[in-house]
């Protein structure tokens, strides 16, 4: 270090050494956007999943202000009417407005995929912790969940609801259990790689009781796959409720939803494909939503994974 | 590898036995008398009688499930409380449409998405694979008889080339066999083909990172040789079991696609049972399906071991 005490500033009189001007940058200063709406610039999918979901959930919220008429209002006389001002989506077979009935079924499509994501989260999380710390129970648990996963997972969906009265309570239960053994696997798969890392066995060899080692070290750890392993299940609950209130074992006829919509549309659909064609693009464009919202999730909180998948 | 090729075989035995159970058991889940919720709201009381002398009700639990599962291995699948059929024969009946389906509909998939995931992967970060994972994300977030209605409202009613609903049998002759599925193929694979372009995708940009391309690349091979014959061929096993596992998607989808163009397979009669609450027939096609697609998961696995000289147990 004999140079340092050269260019000690201390021995220097000023003005005796020329200072070097500041080099110009070659690039430019790296614009750093802060807070929410610098994490929206730089993850557009999760920005635009985002919107258009919010965009949603507020449409199914105030539906009612949403210049909707009443979603099951029967009005024979004007049945099957095209798409005009006065009925923007048409009407059905009923003389029911298409519109309102496809802006009141956003909050059946909204319900059963929160619900799902976040019971068959909570559900998951629980299994996957005790099969992850739990020897004996592993092994029964986890053929219990190879079972249930060899069931395919529409057909686990259709073979419940064929038991049980059609309420979107028992659709969200349905499909909650055809859900359950991924997130299940996913989360074990985590804890176990999670219980090799170093600081988990300093947590141990420090005497750290396990209930603490889980919520100190392994629940953080789950947050970020769980969240975007949740997304993904909104998003086919979503479908898979639509598909099954579709082929008729889902939420009550009553009950306006984007499946029930089309289901009723499908006895017309080659002459008023309108009927199909409204709830299928605002369903599309919901899961879309949730998907894009999913992917960005993905990227944004575990960059390792990122440009992968 | 032979005490693994048992080991695998003999895992499946307690996966199995849990669906078997899970679909026995779903009756007795269900709140209420069992032979109630299967006679259903209109059923009269001698309705219930019957149905509860049939399932054998006065039996403890375990015994019934056992005459069960010996009832099945005999390929008894109990008898519809609709038709009166048996079940297995029933199944029969349907087997052809589905069966066709989901062969025409995996050799589509399987011929589209791994040359677009390799293309995708080749082109990485142009617009080219942008595309291809735009398609991908698109037909993830489209429930598969959407699909199945906007092909069939273009394709045959608006241009006319191909029917718009049903289905011929194959002994009458393969065009017009083949022309009654195309669309639903279509349809169906769909998210399939979405499925299996990504993890093709994803798996060969690993592998073309690898020592042994850049070798390739430095002794002069040719681009499509290095895609297709180092890569791919290198990228192979994670693909072929997405293939396998996606087959649950395919089951799934084909409930629905049947529905959508009228064809009479599995997927309807699973349908039909449900409005009638025929239960035994949604046990037997929910067990079927499922033991197909846990021996078609266990083929795959064996295959590997067969033709993977690098995995070795």
């Amino acid at each position: 270090m004999a140079s340092a005490s050269v260019l000690n500033p201390a021995d220097v009189s000023p003005g005796s050494v020329k200072v070097a001007e500041p080099t110009r940058d070659i690039m430019p200063p790296v614009k750093v956007r802060k807070g929410l709406w610098g994490f929206m610039w730089r993850n557009p999918t999760i920005a635009v999943g985002g919107t258009i979901l919010l965009l949603m959930v507020i449409m199914a919220v105030f539906a009612p202000l949403f210049w909707t008429v009443d979603p099951t209002a029967l009005a024979p006389a004007r049945r099957t009417r095209e798409p005009s001002l006065e009925h923007w989506f048409g009407t059905d077979m009923l003389g029911r407005d298409v519109y309102s009935r496809v802006v009141y079924g956003a909050r059946v499509s909204l319900i059963v995929g929160f619900a799902v994501a976040l019971f068959s989260s909570i559900i998951g999380l629980t299994i996957g912790l005790v099969s992850g710390f739990v020897r004996w129970a592993d092994g029964i648990i986890m053929r219990i969940m190879d079972g249930l996963m060899s069931i395919p997972s529409i057909l686990l969906a259709i073979a419940l609801m064929a038991l049980t009265r059609g309420s979107v309570g028992n659709v969200i239960l349905a499909i909650t259990v055809a859900e359950v053994p991924r997130v299940s696997r996913l989360v074990r798969g985590v804890v176990l790689s999670l219980r090799e890392q170093p600081y988990v066995d300093a947590a141990v060899a420090a005497g750290t009781r396990t209930p603490v080692i889980i919520w100190r070290h392994i629940l953080p750890n789950t947050i970020a796959p769980m969240t975007v392993q949740a997304t993904y299940v909104c998003a086919s609950a979503m479908i898979v409720e639509s598909i099954l209130s579709f082929i008729g074992a889902g939420t009550p006829p009553i009950i306006p939803s984007w499946g029930n919509i089309m289901a009723e549309g499908r006895a017309l659909w080659q002459v008023k494909p309108y009927i199909v064609f409204f709830p299928a693009v605002f369903l599309s464009i919901t899961v879309l939503a949730v998907n894009m919202l999913g992917d960005g999730l993905r990227d944004a909180l575990d960059p390792r994974m990122a440009k992968r998948i | 590898m032979f005490a693994y090729v048992v080991r695998r075989i003999l895992a499946t035995i307690p996966v199995m036995a849990v669906v078997a159970l899970f679909v026995f058991s779903l009756l007795y889940i269900a709140p209420g008398d069992p032979a109630a919720v299967i006679a259903g709201d209109q059923a009269t009381p001698e309705d219930v009688e019957r149905i509860r002398a049939s399932l054998g009700l006065d039996r403890p639990y375990l015994v019934r499930f056992g005459a069960w599962v010996w009832d099945i291995m005999r390929g008894d699948l109990g008898v519809s409380i609709f038709t009166n059929l048996p079940v297995s024969t029933m199944i029969q009946q349907r087997i052809e449409p589905t069966l066709s389906l989901m062969v025409v509909t995996l050799l589509l998939a399987v011929s589209v998405a791994v040359p677009l995931g390799v293309l995708a992967a080749w082109k990485v970060g142009t617009w080219v694979d942008n595309a291809v994972m735009s398609f991908a994300v698109l037909a993830f977030s489209v429930p598969v008889f959407v699909v199945g209605y906007l092909l069939a409202y273009i394709f045959a009613l608006e241009l006319d080339w191909l029917p718009v609903q049903g289905y011929t049998a194959f002994s009458q002759g393969f065009w017009p066999w083949l022309e009654n599925l195309i669309l639903p193929a279509i349809a169906l694979g769909s998210v399939y083909i979405a499925l299996i372009a990504r993890i093709t995708r994803a798996t060969m940009l690993e592998v073309l990172q690898q020592d042994y391309i850049r070798t390739a690349r430095a002794k002069g091979a040719g681009q499509r040789s290095i895609l297709f014959l180092h890569a791919l061929k290198n990228a192979a096993v994670p693909i072929v079991t997405v293939i396998g596992i996606g087959i649950a998607l395919l089951i799934g989808g084909a409930v629905v696609t049947e529905s959508v163009f009228a064809i009479p397979g599995l997927g309807r009669l699973t349908v039909d049972a449900i409005l009638r609450r025929d239960y035994p027939v949604i046990q037997g096609v929910v067990l079927l399906f499922s033991f197909v697609y846990v021996l078609v998961n266990l083929a795959i696995d064996l295959l590997y071991t067969l033709f993977d000289p690098r995995i070795r147990y």
